[in-house]
C-alpha cells in the first residue's frame, strides 16, 4: 500500500506531447501539493534545453545540476502549499532499466538543493515521500515509485497513479500582505558575507512567523478543524477565499543580562516594505492547520527567495564598476498569474526594469506555461519610493526616528542607485551558480561596499 | 479605587523591540537618541497593528482599532469583567481540591499578551519591498520587559479599559525613558525592569521601573523621591524588590507555603479586635528542605519563619539561613562553642534574638513571663507589637517552642487568643492540612502550659526604606 498521486487530466496530455519527441529521454519536474492521505500532482514541466547539446542518448547525459538550478528556479515561483514533488522521466524501452535509478538521484538531489535554501525547518507532519515517475515513449506506460528523501537508504516504494480532470478546480486561497520592518546586523566584507548573515537574520525572523499565531477570516481556528466546515463542495460557489492575520507573539526577554551594552560598531540592513503572499489548499477537506502553515511558509520564502534574488543580481553584475552599493535596493516585485485550466496561480518577480512581457517568457521557459500578458496580476506590489517612514507611526520631531543623523536613503526622490540591469535567462542564472566562490568577487565587493 | 468584588485587575506583558544609535564620546547625542527612541515606541504602541491577547482565551483585541475582536459578542462596550467567560481556567491549585473561603481574598486579575499584527488589511498597492544598508555606528538593540496593569471596575467597558492599558503602556515607556538617561554609561545602558507594588490604600497597585543593574542598596534617593511621591512613611520599605507584588495566578516557586494564616476564619470574641503580623511569610516546620530536625529544630524553625518576614518584606537580602548557619552565627558571636555547629541542640528565645542581630541586624525585645498563665495578661503588649512592628513572634518554654502571628483581644474584658503558627509540624506543604488540623491556628490562653516560665522574642522593624 503505498502513497496515492490523485493527477490533474491535463498532466497526461502534457506527457503524450512530449513523448512525441526524438530525444532518448526527457526529465521534467512534477508540481502540487502534499497532504498526509494523498498527493496532488498539477502541473508538470519538462527540464529546459540547455543550449544545442545534443544527448548521446545515454541516461549518463543527464545533467543532475541543470535539474535541480531548473527545481529551485520553479520553486520561487510557487505560491504557497505548492512545491516539487517529484521528478519524472520519458524514456525509450532500451533505458528503461536504468531509468529508476537516474530518477531515484534526481529526485534526492532536488529534494537536498531545494531544502538547503529553506528558512524553516520541516515538521514531523510533512510528507518526505517524492515520486519519481517513469514513463516509457513508446508504449507510454507509466511507473510511479516513491522516495523517502530523509533515509538516504530508501528504497523505491510502489505509488499509485491516478488522473482525474479538476483536481485544483475548486482549491481554496489563503491570501494576507505582510508588513517588513526587520533591522539585521551584517558582515559586509563581502557580498557573500553579506547574504549569508541577511539570511541567518531572516531565519531569526522566520522562526517567529512560523511560531506566531494565524487568525483565518479574524478567527481562530484549531489546527485539526475543517478549513471549509459545514459546507458541501459546491463547484458553482467558484474558489473559497480566506484571509489570514498573523501575530507575532512578544520575544523573549534576556533575563539574564541586566545591562544592554552597545555592540562594536556594525553596519546593519534594514528591510521595509509589503509583500503580498498566498497559499492554496486541495479541496478534500482540508486542515485549518495545513492553510495555517502553507501561508506562513509563503510570507518566509517570498522574503527570502527576493533577498537571495537581488543577491544573484549582485554577484552577476560584478563584472560592471557598480561604485557603492549602499543606499536603498528594491527588491523585486511580485506578479501572479492564472495557470491556464487550472484552479490555482502561479508567481514570479520583477525587478524596476522589467516588465511583463518578461514574466511571460520566464513563465514559458521555466514552467512551459502559456500565460497572457494580460492575465498577469502586477498591482499587488508597487513600486514608489516612499516619501516618509514606510511605518505608519508619527514620529514627533525627526521623520525617521533613529535614522536622526542622514538623511535617510529612502528620502532621496530619484530612483535607487542601484538599478540591476537582468536578463533572466536561464542560462545566465546559471553562469552565476557555477561562478560562485570566484576571486572576481573579491576584488569587485571592495569597490560595491565602501562605506561612507 | 478600593479593591472590591467588582475590582479586576488588567495586567499586559510583552516586550518591545528597542534600538538606537549611540555614540561612545557623544554622551549628549546618546542620550538624545535613546529618548527618541523611546518617543517612537510609545507612538508604535497607538498603532492599529498593537494585538491584545486574552491569555488561555481565543479571543484577541485591537486596541488601536476600536476594541475590534475575534469574538463577536465582545465589543468596544463589553464591560470588561465579561471577558473572564472566554478564558478557559486551568486549575494551577493542582489536585482539584477547592481552597474553601478563599474566593473573598483572590484578586480578579486578568492576563493579556501583547501581540504584533504583521499582516495588514487589503491587498492592492503594497510598497515595494527594499533592503538599505546603514552606516557603521554602535547599535544598540535591546528586548524590553513591558508589564503594566491598571485596576477597574467590573463594568467598566471594554475601550476605556483598552485606553487605559495603552495610556499605562506609554507611561512605562516614559519611566523606561527616565530610568535608562539617568542611568546609561557609555554605550551600555541598564535593562529597565518593571515591577509593581501594592501600597496602602488609596494607591493600590502601583507601577515602578527599576535599572536591573543596580542593587536595592544604591536605590535608596531613588525610593525617597518614591516615597514622597506617594505620601508614605520613610520608615519602612514599600519599593525594595522584595516588596513586590505577588499576583495570586502566579505561585512562588520555591515551594512554602506564605501566610497560611489568611485562610482562616478568625474568632469572634465579644469586643476583641485582631492584631495580626503584617506583610508575609513562609511557613518553616519540621523536616524540610531535607533536614530531619524532628523532635529538637522547632524554634530555628520559628527563626527561620521570622528571616522569611524580614526577606520578604525588604529589610534583608540574604536568603533564610539554614540550621548549620544558626548554629554558625552562635558561635561567631561566642555565644556556643564551636562543636556546636551540626550538632541536634535546642535554642531558645535569647539564641535567636542573638541570630536575628548578627546575621540580619535586627534587633529583638525579650519578653519573659515566670508561668504560662500569665501570658493571658500580656494582651496589650502584643496587640501593641503587632500594630507597630507587626513582625512574627517567637515563643518558647516549657519543651516547646511557636510563633505567634497575632492575638485577637479585647481591651474591655481581656479575653484574648493566640495566632500560633507551629513549626512541629512534619508533614508536606498541604494547606488543607495545616488548617484543618491546626498546625496554623487559633489557640486560646490554655494552649500554653501554666505553670512554666516563657520566653518571647519580639523582633523590632528596622527603621528604613
Amino acid at each position: 500500500m503505498g502513497r496515492g498521486y490523485v493527477v490533474e487530466a491535463v498532466v497526461e496530455k502534457y506527457f503524450s506531447s512530449l513523448e512525441a519527441g526524438s530525444a532518448a529521454f526527457t526529465t521534467g519536474l512534477l508540481i502540487g501539493q502534499s497532504s498526509p492521505q494523498r498527493d496532488y500532482v498539477v502541473l508538470p514541466t519538462k527540464t529546459p534545453q540547455r543550449g544545442t547539446e545534443s544527448s548521446s542518448g545515454a541516461l549518463d547525459d543527464v545533467d543532475i545540476e541543470w535539474v535541480t538550478e531548473h527545481a529551485k528556479q520553479v520553486s520561487r515561483m510557487l505560491p504557497g502549499g505548492l512545491s516539487v514533488l517529484g521528478v519524472f522521466m520519458i524514456v525509450l524501452p532500451e533505458l528503461s532499466k536504468e531509468a529508476m535509478n537516474t530518477l531515484r538521484k534526481l529526485v534526492f538531489a532536488v529534494d537536498k538543493y531545494l531544502t538547503k535554501g529553506t528558512l524553516w525547518d520541516g515538521t514531523d507532519e510533512d510528507v518526505t515521500e517524492r515520486v519519481a515517475l517513469q514513463i516509457c515513449s513508446k508504449t507510454r506506460k507509466v511507473v510511479c515509485k516513491t522516495f523517502d528523501v530523509k533515509d538516504p537508504k530508501s528504497s523505491a516504494k510502489p505509488a499509485d497513479w491516478k488522473y482525474q480532470s479538476g483536481v485544483s478546480s475548486s482549491w481554496p486561497v489563503v491570501t494576507c500582505s505582510v508588513r517588513l520592518d526587520l533591522r539585521l546586523p551584517v558582515l559586509d566584507r563581502s557580498s557573500e558575507e553579506k547574504h549569508k548573515s541577511i539570511k541567518e537574520g531572516l531565519q531569526r525572523w522566520a522562526k517567529r512567523i512560523i511560531a506566531s499565531t494565524c487568525l483565518i477570516n479574524g478567527k481562530v481556528m484549531a489546527p485539526e478543524a475543517e478549513l471549509v466546515a459545514g459546507q458541501k463542495r459546491n463547484p458553482k460557489l467558484g474558489q473559497q477565499k480566506f484571509q489570514a492575520q498573523v501575530l507575532l507573539p512578544p520575544m523573549e526577554t534576556q533575563l539574564e543580562s541586566s545591562v544592554c551594552v552597545a555592540a562594536q560598531p556594525s553596519p546593519s540592513v534594514v528591510i521595509r516594505g509589503q509583500v503580498s503572499c498566498r497559499a492554496y489548499v486541495h479541496s478534500n477537506k482540508p486542515k485549518a492547520g495545513q492553510a495555517m502553515e502553507a501561508i506562513k511558509r509563503d510570507i518566509v520564502n517570498t522574503v527570502s527567495c527576493r533577498v537571495d534574488m537581488l543577491f544573484d543580481d549582485l554577484y552577476m553584475d560584478q563584472a560592471e564598476d557598480r561604485g557603492a552599493a549602499e543606499g536603498q535596493q528594491c527588491l523585486p516585485l511580485r506578479v501572479f498569474a492564472p495557470v491556464p485550466e487550472a484552479g490555482f496561480c502561479v508567481c514570479d518577480y520583477m525587478f524596476p526594469d522589467e516588465s511583463v512581457a518578461e514574466v511571460a517568457e520566464h513563465l514559458q521557459e521555466m514552467l512551459d506555461c502559456s500565460v497572457t500578458e494580460e492575465s498577469i496580476c502586477s498591482g499587488l506590489e508597487v513600486s514608489h519610493v516612499e516619501p516618509s517612514t514606510p511605518a505608519p507611526a508619527p514620529a514627533p520631531t525627526h521623520g525617521t526616528g533613529i535614522h536622526q543623523e542622514d538623511t535617510p536613503p529612502h528620502l532621496q526622490t530619484e530612483a535607487p542607485k542601484d538599478v540591476p540591469k537582468k536578463q533572466k535567462n536561464f542560462g545566465y542564472f546559471v553562469g552565476v551558480v557555477v561562478a560562485g566562490g570566484v576571486a572576481v568577487l573579491a576584488a569587485v565587493t571592495s569597490l560595491l561596499y565602501l562605506g561612507e | 479605587m478600593a479593591p472590591s468584588d467588582t475590582t479586576v485587575i488588567f495586567r499586559v506583558c510583552g516586550s518591545l523591540e528597542f534600538s538606537c544609535w549611540l555614540e561612545n564620546s557623544n554622551v549628549l547625542q546618546s542620550q538624545k537618541s535613546v529618548s527618541t527612541a523611546f518617543n517612537d515606541l510609545r507612538a508604535k504602541v497607538r498603532e492599529e497593528s498593537l494585538v491584545f491577547h486574552v491569555c488561555n482565551s481565543p479571543l484577541f483585541i485591537w486596541p488601536n482599532q476600536d476594541c475590534q475582536a475575534t469574538a463577536g459578542n465582545v465589543t468596544a462596550n463589553t464591560p470588561c469583567g465579561e471577558l473572564q467567560k472566554h478564558i478557559e481556567v486551568e486549575d494551577w491549585n493542582g489536585g482539584g481540591k477547592k481552597k474553601r473561603k478563599d474566593k473573598k481574598n483572590v484578586l480578579t486579575v486578568i492576563n493579556l499578551t501583547l501581540m504584533a499584527e504583521v499582516t495588514v488589511p487589503g491587498e492592492e498597492n503594497c510598497p515595494a519591498p527594499y533592503l538599505s544598508t546603514d552606516k557603521k555606528r554602535h547599535s544598540l538593540s535591546m528586548i524590553l520587559p513591558m508589564d503594566c496593569v491598571i485596576s477597574t471596575a467590573a463594568d467598566e467597558s471594554l475601550v476605556i479599559v483598552c485606553e487605559r492599558l495603552i495610556g499605562a503602556l506609554c507611561c512605562q515607556l516614559s519611566d523606561m525613558k527616565e530610568v535608562v538617561t539617568q542611568h546609561m554609561k557609555g554605550t551600555a545602558i541598564p535593562v529597565p525592569q518593571p515591577l509593581h507594588f501594592m501600597l496602602p490604600e488609596p494607591n493600590g497597585l502601583v507601577s515602578v521601573v527599576h535599572p536591573a543593574n543596580i542593587p536595592d542598596s544604591q536605590l535608596e534617593s531613588y525610593r525617597k523621591e518614591l516615597h514622597k511621591k506617594y505620601n508614605l512613611p520613610e520608615d519602612r520599605p514599600y519599593f525594595r524588590r522584595a516588596n513586590a507584588f505577588q499576583f495570586p495566578d502566579q505561585p512562588y516557586k520555591d515551594g512554602y507555603l506564605r501566610n497560611p494564616h489568611e485562610h482562616l476564619n478568625h474568632p469572634n470574641l465579644e469586643g476583641a479586635n485582631l492584631y495580626l503580623v503584617q506583610g508575609v511569610y513562609s511557613y518553616h516546620h519540621y523536616m524540610q528542605d531535607r533536614v530531619d530536625d524532628n523532635g529538637w529544630g522547632c524554634a530555628y524553625r520559628s527563626l527561620q519563619t521570622i528571616c522569611s518576614w524580614f526577606q520578604q518584606q525588604g529589610y534583608v537580602e540574604r536568603a533564610v539561613p539554614t540550621h548549620k548557619e544558626i548554629q554558625q552565627a552562635l558561635v561567631d558571636v561566642g555565644d556556643k562553642p564551636a562543636a556546636f555547629v551540626g550538632s541536634r541542640q535546642w535554642i531558645g528565645s535569647i539564641e535567636v534574638q542573638a541570630v536575628l542581630d548578627q546575621l540580619l541586624k535586627v534587633t529583638s525585645k525579650i519578653m519573659f513571663v515566670s508561668q504560662g498563665s500569665e501570658l493571658a495578661t500580656k494582651g496589650r503588649e502584643l496587640a501593641n507589637h503587632f500594630e507597630t512592628e507587626g513582625t512574627p513572634v517567637m515563643i518558647g518554654g516549657g519543651v516547646l517552642a511557636h510563633t505567634i502571628l497575632g492575638v485577637a483581644w479585647s481591651e474591655s474584658s481581656g479575653e484574648i487568643r493566640y495566632l500560633i503558627l507551629d513549626p512541629h509540624y512534619t508533614g508536606g506543604e498541604d494547606l488543607q492540612t495545616i488548617i484543618e488540623k491546626g498546625w496554623c491556628g487559633w489557640k486560646g490562653p490554655d494552649f500554653w502550659d501554666q505553670q512554666a516560665y516563657y520566653n518571647l522574642c519580639l523582633p523590632q522593624r528596622p527603621k528604613t526604606i
